[in-house]
């Protein structure tokens, strides 16, 4: 099952974008957040958004550069 | 993002709140180094390729228990009224994005990427493609590396102005260059596709970093990964083990110490005459990275040299002799950071590490087309299999190609 909501994620999120586009997924106030799965850092698992429904998230796009 | 982990710590010690990172860079063990650092202990994904698409950092945003984005850029002062202290209803019934959900693959990864692949074969859109590249970059590790080129190539034929297939087809050629998959021209390769994609979309940040990163010191705003020694330090005198970085940023990465073009020749050429034997066998080969791509007249460009002995030619580095030096020989009016580089001692008495020099070229006014510098490079290397030690010369020549 976690391999289809890795699959499913990555699906979500390029079908967001056309051809010839950039795509984005940036959020909107009041609207779902896009799903998304990527490796975590420390482990190499995969974790989703969806992980900690139910919890409040403060999400944060960084780079350490 | 020091402020709201320092800022936050409280909540999400009491489980009110779970702090989720996403680093938008090549490297995921530089960013592990980054936490530990910190102490950082909160979950950080790694989005390599940015399929998330953000173009630029950092971003904050609230999300609810119902998935919901209730806040972006939140005030740390007005978060716990605001934010944390709230119940919110999974009102979002009515607006819902339109995705579509596709038919999904099962089972083994193996059968995922082949399920992807024959739907992008099927449907030959540049968006099938890519999203093959996406599965086969993010869940395939290195050996899917060549695959993964090979569906972003695909969507960049069917769509030439696909800047994230562009930007991505970056990603992977550093990321082989960086591997022992690597070919030669790999790093050009990257800066190409990333300068490509830049043209694309050149208000893309996150994209014009990864071509930063490399390219001119004196261009960047601010230093990429000066801290690393720092952290390091600092770590160690807590007890640790800093995490090990399987790529230590060096030259182009680290803004200090800075260094600017100088009048003065500070250094004389060690051949003038041309005397010292050439490497005519090839035991050592050179490849020349240009970042950015090309220039423009009157700027800067940053030049990588990577010197690797040739495998099939059984001979190391000798480390007891001289140390290998590049030297540069600019044309008239032109201007090099350095004109003698010299390569770090090899920890070991012999070696056969890939050896990696930069330096950078300042283009004159009023110059167009392609201008050669003519560089090169002197070396000790040994025979592996008859133990003759040798002294050579290689030839680098370096193309700058200079735009209007």
């Amino acid at each position: 099952m976690r391999q289809l909501s890795v699959i499913l994620s990555i699906v979500l999120l390029t079908a967001l974008s056309n051809d010839g586009k950039v795509n984005r997924s940036e959020a909107k106030v009041g609207e779902r957040h896009v799903e998304f799965t990527l490796a975590d850092i420390e482990t190499g698992k995969p974790v989703s958004l969806s992980d900690f429904r139910g919890k409040k998230v403060l999400l944060i796009q960084f780079a350490s550069w | 993002m020091p402020v709201w982990h320092e800022g936050t710590k409280e909540w999400v010690k009491d489980g009110k709140l779970v702090l989720l990172g996403i680093t938008q860079e090549q490297h995921p063990e530089r960013c592990r180094l980054f936490a530990q650092w910190k102490g950082i202990r909160w979950p950080i994904l790694h989005d390599p390729i940015n399929i998330m698409g953000s173009s630029a950092v950092p971003i904050f945003v609230a999300i609810d228990e119902h998935g919901i984005v209730r806040s972006i850029r939140p005030r740390l002062d007005r978060f716990e009224a605001d934010f944390l202290n709230k119940s919110f209803a999974d009102d979002t019934s009515l607006h819902q994005a339109n995705q579509q959900t596709p038919t999904l693959p099962s089972g083994h990864p193996k059968s995922a990427f082949d399920q992807y692949q024959q739907r992008a074969e099927a449907e030959k859109t540049s968006v099938a493609w890519r999203t093959l590249g996406d599965v086969l970059t993010l869940w395939g590790g290195d050996g899917q590396i060549n695959a993964a080129l090979t569906a972003y190539s695909n969507a960049v034929r069917l769509a030439p102005n696909d800047g994230p297939a562009e930007f991505r087809l970056g990603v992977c050629y550093r990321r082989r260059y960086e591997s022992s998959l690597r070919q030669l021209h790999d790093f050009q390769a990257a800066i190409d596709h990333w300068g490509r994609a830049l043209e694309i979309d050149p208000n893309q940040y996150i994209w014009r970093r990864r071509i930063q990163q490399y390219g001119p010191r004196l261009e960047k705003p601010y230093s990429f990964y000066d801290w690393v020694e720092e952290a390091e330090k600092v770590i160690r005198a807590r007890g640790e083990k800093p995490i090990q970085l399987a790529v230590r940023p060096d030259g182009a990465e680290l803004a200090h110490p800075l260094r600017t073009f100088s009048e003065k020749k500070e250094a004389s050429s060690p051949d003038p005459d041309g005397k010292i034997h050439r490497d005519d066998v090839g035991i050592v080969k050179a490849e020349v990275t240009n970042v950015p791509t090309r220039v423009r007249a009157g700027q800067t460009a940053r030049i990588h040299i990577t010197l690797r002995l040739d495998a099939s030619k059984k001979a190391h580095w000798n480390n007891e002799a001289e140390l290998l030096k590049i030297w540069i020989d600019p044309p008239a009016c032109w201007r090099v950071s350095e004109q003698l580089l010299t390569a770090k001692p090899g920890t070991k008495v012999v070696s056969n590490e890939i050896r990696s020099l930069e330096f950078e070229v300042k283009v004159p006014e009023q110059v167009t087309g392609k201008v050669q510098i003519k560089a090169y490079a002197l070396y000790n290397i040994c025979d592996d299999v008859g133990g003759q030690c040798l002294f050579r010369r290689l030839d680098i020549p370096v193309d700058i190609n200079i735009v209007k």
